[in-house]
């Protein structure tokens, strides 16, 4: 069977993080989400991946090659523009053939586990499968109303109560789709949505079932939701090896993992789940508490305490810093005595829309310059390429190329 | 990365064998072997490119069934030793294997084997395969009857292995069939008529078909001409989906690029993460180059440097010079090799040759380095091919570790081997006691930021793209910088010519009063490196001075400048840096800058006209 993952969009929700990459390549437990997915996939059997691209995909493309080293082989398609999910596996049509057995498309953006895709392997039946969750709270997800098997409606993104039977994304489908995505009426933001087509299809009289699963399906629809993927993701994985240098005085206890190249530093103190990429250098006398990821080539210095945080690579965390319930983006600087204050329940604002984030500290995107002993307030995010002097507390966001004297 | 593939069919294996290496030649090969079932077990190896061990294979062998191996080795020497596939049984022996993977508990096995009387020819893990495969088949090192099938041996001796694996056998005893298995590594078998292959990667046999099974995990498999048996950990025979593949390889090969020029642009932020990795101590301030093999009394008596390379990688030794006179305070020459070669140098005792070259063959390099150790100078190789010829000839050598470069245009190598200059000349300059441990520990975390800085400039690209567009139709370029930035004004002008075919000109911008300024004439883009340093007042005064003669400017400069916007049409940015490792930013930026004219102007940018990647003729 062939997959195809839709890997094109930005995902505006998680900025500033995707301002620089697409939120398939946010790092879950120092692996990409999309290389969850993918691995997923492998476990399955499922090896002949396309994958639709876009929004900076170059990225993807780096760290995927031909997927050889993931044991799968990628094609790649280009969606140029962003016209919707539909749009999207319209561009992978010219690499599956009419007489090409059912395929199964996913998000790229979404954490699943090898018996997520397994639940929807096993039990799909008619025309198109869908698979669901069931979901408390279901405000801002697509739901599904079905009646026995047959799915009778897909509602978008509505407002709670109609249903708990979340749509998780993952679909399979005959090659027949094909003609009726090209049916599909354009939506009201713009869009050729798959739903749409799926909705198509039910009023076609075309079979429509889903597969509700119980297994892991992890949506970041916030940056700060990447923190609960990690520690999840991070609390269940398996096989942590420590390919590092540990000097003499480092303690570790839990499930660590450390890179090749890495050096810890005496007197270090790491619990784990935690993770840690290659080439990076920490310590001495650092504090590493329980879901902490951190990338490659990254360097923390004394009496910096992490945790429950996300670094992502090429970082420098200078000494006697407070980082806790964070993420930090690629290649930022973090002068002496960093404090990223940390609140429960927060109200966030993104463009006038309150959104609420259980607990946060800050989350910086790439590249950021920060100097001495300064101030994050919780909820308070940094974009890319900012520079702060030292000294400052950071009381709002601030934008794109920002300077605080 | 390794590759291995497998034939099983009625023609003679050998060439479809060796045609199936060539493709996956494109991740790298430093050597490569291959087995036959003739007149039993025929093994051939050679170090270095397929066409070596293409040579080393008689025109006639016969033989229908057949496996082979390609090796890039990212650490260790290449030999034929070394080189799969390995065999077991005596000579030539009775069961042959390749394998891509790592066999973690190879030590372990590899006594109790040696124990039982085993003898190992090679240092790696494979070759316990062989042997323990063969000790469950035929009980002991001279056994000659086989006490069961090669599949159930096969099964048997995965038991005790532990690693990653993808294996293709053939054995004496059973002609006529190919044996695989799989654990953690890729596998993939493709289905002929009246003949079936197997590979690591499905571009291997692409030409031949395209129906193919992927194996999983824990499976084995046997392939004869005209079947196709998969089984499962238990042995049980397994129902396998046959796949169609719909790509085209060339695509598979560049991951989605356009060009592998692309490609390996981008890759320098991984590659350059390679290069340092386990070289350099953020704490301490320390630069660990145990390659290079000279103690700190030697390098504090090196009376002087010489580096001897072609093209590129001449650029990269320019920029060297200055980095070992500045920062070591160690006279160095450079020379173009070809021109050393025939000019009857005078060299003095305790000079340190230096030869930069990225594939480690090139012609003209190798001979100067033949020339100069008749001068007993000991000499280092740069280079990015692990077992290359040049590998062998000088006494020590550095690799870039920047993966395998396809493109003709060098990119990810020149930056690499950059940034091996930098580490050298800064060791030295510390060894010698011209650098304080405190300004190289400040260096070093520098040099760590060099990765993420480059990943800032390609998250730009787009500007360049448009700067390059706007251009694209311009006679001539010309291309300025002083100082360290002289041989990367010249690199991009070198650039440009390769793939563009615009005709460029990189020059000091201190020499443009004496000669070339007269070619600047209305309209004429000059790219002028201005990034900070102590010439960057000079550069603005050469900038002006081209203004005035109605060029078009497109400065480099650094994203805190403000001033240079005063005095240039186009200003492209690159992150504020230290002013010693801007040129390992500019360079990008001119990278991309020739690409994206090379694009404009439908140029064929991987395979220029005239060009090969490596010059190994004089």
């Amino acid at each position: 069977m062939k997959a195809i993952i839709l890997a094109a969009g930005e995902g505006l929700r998680c900025r500033p993080l995707t301002l620089t990459r697409s939120k398939v390549m946010l790092p879950v437990a120092n692996r990409p989400i999309l290389e969850h997915v993918i691995s997923s996939l492998e476990k399955n059997g499922i090896k002949e991946i396309i994958l639709v691209v876009g929004y900076e995909k170059e990225r993807i493309m780096n760290h995927f090659e031909d997927g050889l080293n993931f044991g799968v082989s990628i094609s790649y398609v280009e969606q140029k523009a962003q016209l919707g999910t539909a749009h999207a596996i319209e561009q992978a049509k010219k690499l599956i053939s009419p007489k090409d057995p059912e395929f199964i498309v996913l998000n790229g953006d979404n954490l699943v586990e090898p018996k997520t895709i397994a639940d929807l392997l096993n039990n799909y039946e008619g025309d198109a499968s869908l698979l669901t969750v069931r979901m408390e709270d279901t405000a801002g997800y697509g739901v599904v109303l079905k009646e026995k098997k047959r799915v009778t409606q897909i509602l978008e993104k509505r407002p709670g109560g109609l249903s708990r039977l979340v749509n998780t994304g993952i679909y399979i489908f005959t090659p027949q789709v094909f003609e009726t995505i090209e049916k599909t009426p354009i939506s009201e933001n713009g869009e050729y949505a798959i739903t749409d087509t799926l909705q198509l299809m039910i009023d076609e009289g075309k079979v429509v079932t889903s597969i509700t699963t119980e297994s892991k399906w992890l949506d970041a629809v916030h940056a700060w939701d990447l923190l609960k993927a990690n520690a999840i993701v991070l609390n269940s994985s398996k096989n942590l090896k420590n390919e590092g240098e540990l000097e003499e005085g480092v303690i570790i206890s839990g499930k660590v993992a450390i890179g090749k190249n890495t050096r810890i530093r005496s007197g270090t103190y790491i619990v784990g789940p935690v993770v840690i990429g290659e080439n990076c250098d920490i310590g001495p006398n650092v504090v590493i508490l329980p879901s902490t990821t951190i990338g490659d080539n990254v360097s923390i210095r004394s009496f910096t305490e992490i945790q429950n945080s996300i670094i992502m690579n090429d970082c420098r965390i200078s000494s006697h810093g407070q980082i806790s319930n964070s993420i930090i983006g690629s290649n930022n600087t973090l002068g002496p005595g960093f404090t990223a204050e940390e609140k429960e329940n927060l109200e966030i604002n993104i463009n006038s829309r309150i959104h609420k984030a259980p607990k946060l500290g800050t989350i910086l995107g790439d590249d950021n310059r920060i100097g001495g002993r300064v101030l994050v307030k919780a909820g308070v995010m940094i974009s890319v390429n900012c520079q702060v002097e030292s000294g400052n507390t950071i009381y709002r966001d601030l934008s794109r190329d920002s300077v605080v004297l | 990365m390794c590759g291995i593939v497998g034939y099983a069919g009625r023609n003679a294996a050998a060439p479809v064998i060796i045609e199936s290496l060539k493709k996956l030649e494109y991740r790298g090969y430093d050597s490569a072997g291959i087995t036959v079932l003739g007149n039993g077990i025929e093994t051939y190896k050679a170090v270095g490119k397929i066409v070596n061990l293409e040579s080393e294979i008689p025109k006639n062998l016969g033989g229908t069934i057949g496996i082979g191996h390609t090796r890039w080795a990212t650490h260790g020497r290449p030999s034929t030793e070394n080189a799969h596939p390995h065999n077991s049984g005596g000579n030539p022996g009775k069961i042959s294997l390749v394998h891509n993977g790592i066999i973690e508990n190879y030590m372990a096995l590899k006594e109790r084997l040696i124990g039982e009387g085993y003898e190992f020819k090679s240092e790696t893990d494979t070759e316990v395969v062989a042997h323990l495969l063969h000790k469950h088949i035929y009980g002991s090192p001279d056994g000659k009857k086989a006490r069961c099938e090669l599949l159930t041996g096969l099964r048997e001796a995965l038991k005790e292995i532990e690693g990653s694996y993808a294996l293709a056998i053939v054995s004496a005893d059973e002609q006529g069939k190919l044996v695989l298995a799989r654990k953690d590594s890729p596998l993939v078998i493709g289905l002929g008529k009246g003949e079936n292959f197997a590979a690591s990667d499905v571009t291997a046999f692409l030409n031949y078909t395209r129906d193919v099974i992927f194996v999983d995990d824990f499976e084995t498999a046997v392939l004869t001409p005209d079947s196709i048996q998969i089984f499962d950990r238990e042995g049980n025979l397994k129902e396998k989906k046959i796949e169609k593949i719909e790509w085209d390889f060339e695509a598979a090969e560049k991951a989605g690029y356009e060009h592998f020029m692309l490609k390996e642009i981008h890759e320098q932020v991984s590659a350059i993460h390679n290069t340092l990795a386990g070289k350099v101590s953020e704490l301490e301030g320390a630069i660990y180059l145990k390659e290079l093999n000279l103690s700190e009394d030697e390098i504090k008596k090196l009376s002087s440097v010489q580096i001897l390379a072609c093209g590129t990688s001449w650029h990269a030794g320019l920029l060297g010079k200055y980095l070992f006179e500045q920062l070591a305070g160690i006279h160095c020459d450079i020379d173009i090799c070809s021109e050393y070669r025939y000019r009857n140098p005078v060299m003095h005792e305790g000079t340190l040759a230096i030869a930069i070259t990225q594939s480690g063959e090139t012609a003209d390099t190798l001979a100067a380095v033949r020339e100069i150790m008749s001068y007993n100078c000991p000499t280092l190789a740069i280079t990015n091919v692990v077992g290359s010829t040049i590998t062998r000839e000088a006494n020590s050598v550095l690799y870039t570790r920047a993966g395998p470069e396809i493109g003709v245009a060098a990119t990810k190598t020149f930056s690499t081997q950059l940034v091996l200059l930098y580490l050298l000349a800064v060791k030295f300059a510390l060894v010698r006691g011209k650098l304080s441990p405190d300004y190289v520990k400040s260096f070093i975390t520098e040099l760590r930021k060099v990765p993420g800085e480059i990943q800032q400039i390609l998250n730009q690209k787009e500007i360049i793209k448009e700067c390059a567009e706007d251009f694209a139709h311009a006679k001539s370029y010309f291309f300025l910088g002083r100082h360290l930035s002289y041989p990367i004004a010249l690199e991009g002008a070198l650039k440009l010519k390769e793939i563009s075919y615009v005709h460029a000109e990189g020059f000091a911008a201190g020499e443009l009063k004496h000669g070339p300024i007269a070619l600047i004439d209305e309209g004429t883009p000059v790219v002028a490196i201005a990034t900070r340093g102590q010439t960057y007042d000079k550069m603005l005064s050469n900038i002006k001075e081209v203004k005035a003669r109605d060029a078009v400017v497109i400065a480099v400069a650094s994203i805190k400048d403000t001033e240079i916007a005063k005095y240039a049409d186009v200003v492209l940015r690159v992150p504020q840096s230290d002013e010693l490792l801007a040129p390992l930013l500019s360079v990008v930026v001119l990278q991309l800058l020739a690409y994206y004219t090379a694009l404009a102007r439908s140029c064929s940018i991987d395979k220029p006209r005239n060009l090969a990647k490596s010059v190994t003729v004089e």
